[in-house]
């Protein structure tokens, strides 16, 4: 059902709008480092008056999906969806078994968790990584996750309840790497909401779909997505759910609607109460409800709002927020993306370009801080870290240590 | 002070540029880019009235007639604002405000503009011309623009082509390929070594507007490696040298501390007794309500839908719902190169740039509107968009940190 919609309905809503501007060209991080993708209008709205359900066009599959075109355009076409679309239309009859493996990102962290120290020597093998790439088709040096021994399910269930707090119950929805590898990043998301006075439920939950998604598999992401609706709607009714996965957010609030048409009461209701993280913490804030007693951080830290947290249309709540501590300076990257989305710099063939697309990026990071840097997403984080060298850790990190729940030098080693 | 400017055009970015640089608390809500990268990189002013060339802009701007957007504006924020702009953005603008200049375009006209690029500013007055065309580069039509230039009696010109890749594997570069590659150290060295051997002397040499999408002075090198004065002219988008103004006035916003929300439209506005509380943020997921002092409206004309007309006639103003001034009569007449009454269509505002309603009454006080969206101008038939962008910014600013509201 998704794919028949890929291939005729929404796709055509928004084309007429081009006014063939060249602003969302002027925008791709992917068209400027590479000739092999003409650019999204070239390819999207363009195309897409030729198709007739088929594609005329294969360096479509260029599209890392990071909907920068999308966010650019005056004129509310959506290029980015359009062309996600496309190219699942295009895969459906002939797609990659690498590409079916690596959007099970569920699957990955419940098999490495146990054996995770083994998981992470096994990746860190370069003959194996070398057999992976020629086997599979995953780049030899692509950022992998690092398993973490504890799941951050496992680490809640041993936690004692707590008590109801004075502000009211909300709901946290973890995601699939919040739950295996970014555990730190989920346990100080809960601990800082409950510093806050909130009463956090975490119900049992599955994966939102987005890897199957940018993948091209709609009927399985649509299947992914409807499920975690029901998970999440568990937790109780009208309940602000909170994220600190920023791109799983956003599957929630317009992805799995736009690209894949799944219009269901369910996801609809989930999709109106969900919030990133830090967008919460900047609605407290205008509401006059957040506590704001920060001490001093006298740091300069660089932090690149990814893709898919810009695209939810919010501005960068991160800044807002972090922009309350007295002395921390966060220096927005002004980079247009980091090059990973999602699966796509993962990729054999798109290596090179997602490292060129990176760059400026990289070297921006490094010059402002090569001890720390800040990003919302976790495949966003991997790339950054491991190809500019900078650990890098989602932005609560610093709320949590201006609430005084951990140290500065946990993040930032001594002497650095 | 708290205020939301809607719309990221030359108006709004000036706005939030300068609310910010006063002090106010700004938040910018933009549903996608604004108009600057379509643009010619250059600050009209007024270059046409009544038919005939303007040379004297502000002259024409004091003597506006009632309706115009500039009556309201007056030269004094219009002349402050080219004032602004050129202090704030001294790599990209430059040139005399109360003098046009006549600058080649990429079909070979010369057209009039107030403030230009330093590296367009010898195309102005230039006798006899190289134009430079690139193989690879499709915008630009070397012997098309020499022809026409020759044609105006003005110009001297001639074409040649040059085969230089913006990089490899790419047999059609866009104009912003070429102007990243013009980024980078060597490249001035290579067009150089290409254009050298054609020039006869006293020759200016014309390009495509490529010489570097953020590095200025690339052109300021070729032509020091040349001996000859270069100039660059702009091109239909991707223009490289309008992105180079959206570029730099964006960079001015967020370092004056403008919080920028970009990707979402506006969608309404909630008040309470005459004053707007609140406008609506469409992002994903659920509708925002950005809550402010003070909300300035820079959302454009009718080529950015913040004007819209239906099949029965009626225009609309499709952010907020404001009243809108439209003229009577037939909105479109059968002469395309007429003036259409339809353009001139679009709020009224007051002194202070504050919207009006049929009656003349204020419709909100603490509402501005500024830029595209205002009524009574011909802009694309006199050349005045860039100007009333410019100068309305201004006075809504003045008028709002001086306490008019």
């Amino acid at each position: 059902m998704s794919l028949d919609f890929a291939g005729h309905e929404f796709a055509r809503a928004s084309l007429d709008h081009c006014v063939k501007c060249t602003i969302c060209e002027t925008q791709c991080p992917v068209a400027a480092v590479t000739p092999a993708y003409p650019g999204p209008k070239y390819i999207g709205p363009q195309a897409e008056r030729f198709r007739h359900g088929l594609s005329v066009d294969h360096s479509l599959d260029y599209c890392s999906s990071c909907g920068i075109c999308t966010l650019s355009c005056p004129q509310g076409v959506k290029i980015a969806e359009l062309n996600s679309q496309a190219r699942a239309v295009m895969k459906a009859d002939h797609m990659p078994l690498r590409d079916q493996l690596i959007s099970r990102t569920t699957v990955m962290g419940m098999f490495m968790t146990p054996v995770a120290p083994l998981a992470n020597m096994a990746l860190g093998i370069s003959p194996l990584r070398v057999i992976v790439e020629k086997t599979v088709g995953v780049h030899r040096h692509a950022p992998m996750p690092h398993a973490c021994s504890q799941s951050f399910m496992s680490w809640w269930k041993k936690r004692p309840e707590k008590p109801e707090g004075p502000r009211g119950v909300v709901v946290f929805f973890h995601g699939c790497a919040g739950g295996y590898f970014e555990v730190e990043t989920s346990k100080k998301t809960i601990e800082v909401l409950e510093h806050l006075g909130f009463k956090v439920l975490v119900p049992k939950q599955g994966c939102c779909g987005l890897a199957e998604q940018s993948n091209g598999l709609f009927d399985r992401a649509s299947a992914s997505v409807l499920k975690l609706c029901d998970d999440l709607r568990a937790a109780g009714k009208d309940l602000t759910i909170i994220s600190s996965s920023g791109s799983c957010t956003g599957m929630l609030k317009h992805e799995a609607h736009e690209i894949m048409g799944v219009s269901d009461e369910r996801l609809r209701d989930v999709g109106t109460r969900v919030r990133d993280v830090m967008e919460f913490l900047w609605e407290l804030h205008e509401a006059g409800e957040l506590p704001e007693d920060f001490p001093r951080i006298d740091l300069t830290v660089p932090y690149h709002a990814p893709c898919q947290l810009k695209s939810q249309g919010m501005g960068m709540p991160a800044l807002d927020v972090l922009g309350l501590i007295p002395g921390l300076t966060v220096v927005e990257s002004g980079r247009a993306c980091c090059g990973i989305a999602g699966t796509y710099g993962l990729k054999r063939e798109k290596y090179a370009v997602a490292q060129a697309v990176g760059k400026p990026l990289f070297d921006m990071v490094r010059a402002t801080n090569p001890h720390l840097a800040l990003c919302d997403t976790e495949t966003c984080r991997w790339q950054i870290s491991q190809s500019s060298g900078v650990p890098t850790v989602h932005p609560i990190s610093l709320v949590h240590v201006a609430y005084g729940l951990s140290e500065l030098r946990q993040l930032i080693p001594a002497g650095a | 002070m708290k205020t939301v400017v809607i719309g990221a055009g030359l108006a709004g970015l000036v706005a939030a540029t300068r609310l910010a640089q006063e002090g106010a608390d700004v938040v910018l809500a933009t549903k996608g880019l604004g108009g600057l990268p379509t643009s010619q990189g250059t600050i009209d002013v007024w270059g046409y009235r009544d038919g005939k060339r303007v040379e004297a802009p502000l002259d024409a701007v004091a003597a506006a007639p009632a309706g115009h957007p500039y009556a309201a504006i007056g030269v004094g924020a219009v002349k402050d604002g080219l004032a602004w702009l050129a202090e704030h953005l001294p790599d990209w603008l430059t040139g005399d405000a109360a003098a046009n200049v006549w600058l080649p375009t990429a079909v070979g006209a010369l057209r009039p503009t107030c403030l230009c690029q330093p590296g367009m500013l010898a195309g102005a007055g230039a006798t006899r011309v190289v134009i430079v065309g690139l193989a690879r580069l499709k915008d630009f039509q070397a012997a098309l623009i020499a022809g026409n230039l020759t044609r105006t009696g003005r110009v001297e010109a001639r074409a040649i082509t040059i085969d230089i890749p913006a990089r490899s594997g790419e047999a059609d570069s866009s104009a912003l390929t070429y102007a990243r590659a013009a980024d980078e150290p060597g490249f001035a060295a290579h067009l150089a070594a290409a254009i050298a051997p054609s020039l006869g002397s006293g020759e200016a040499v014309g390009l495509p507007a490529i010489l570097g999408l953020h590095t200025p002075g690339v052109g300021r090198d070729l032509a020091d490696r040349l001996g000859h004065p270069v100039f660059e002219i702009p091109l239909p988008p991707p223009s490289v040298a309008g992105l180079r103004l959206n570029d730099a006035l964006t960079t001015l916003a967020k370092a004056a501390g403008v919080r920028v929300i970009l990707g979402s439209p506006v969608t309404g506005l909630k008040a309470e007794g005459d004053r707007v509380r609140s406008v609506t943020l469409a992002s994903a997921g659920h509708d925002r309500d950005l809550v402010a002092d003070v909300f300035v409206l820079a959302t454009g004309g009718f080529e950015t839908g913040a004007l819209a007309l239906d099949s029965y006639g009626t225009v609309t103003e499709t952010a907020l719902g404001l009243p809108v001034r439209v003229p009577d009569g037939d909105l479109i007449g059968a002469d395309y190169w007429e003036a259409q009454p339809l353009f001139a269509a679009g709020c009224a505002v007051d002194v202070s740039m504050r919207v009006l309603d049929a009656g003349g009454a204020v419709v909100h006080p603490n509402l501005y509107a500024i830029g595209g969206v205002l009524a009574g101008a011909q802009r694309w038939k006199e050349k005045s968009g860039d100007g009333i962008a410019v100068g309305s910014a201004m006075k809504a600013v003045a008028a709002i940190m001086g306490g008019e509201r």
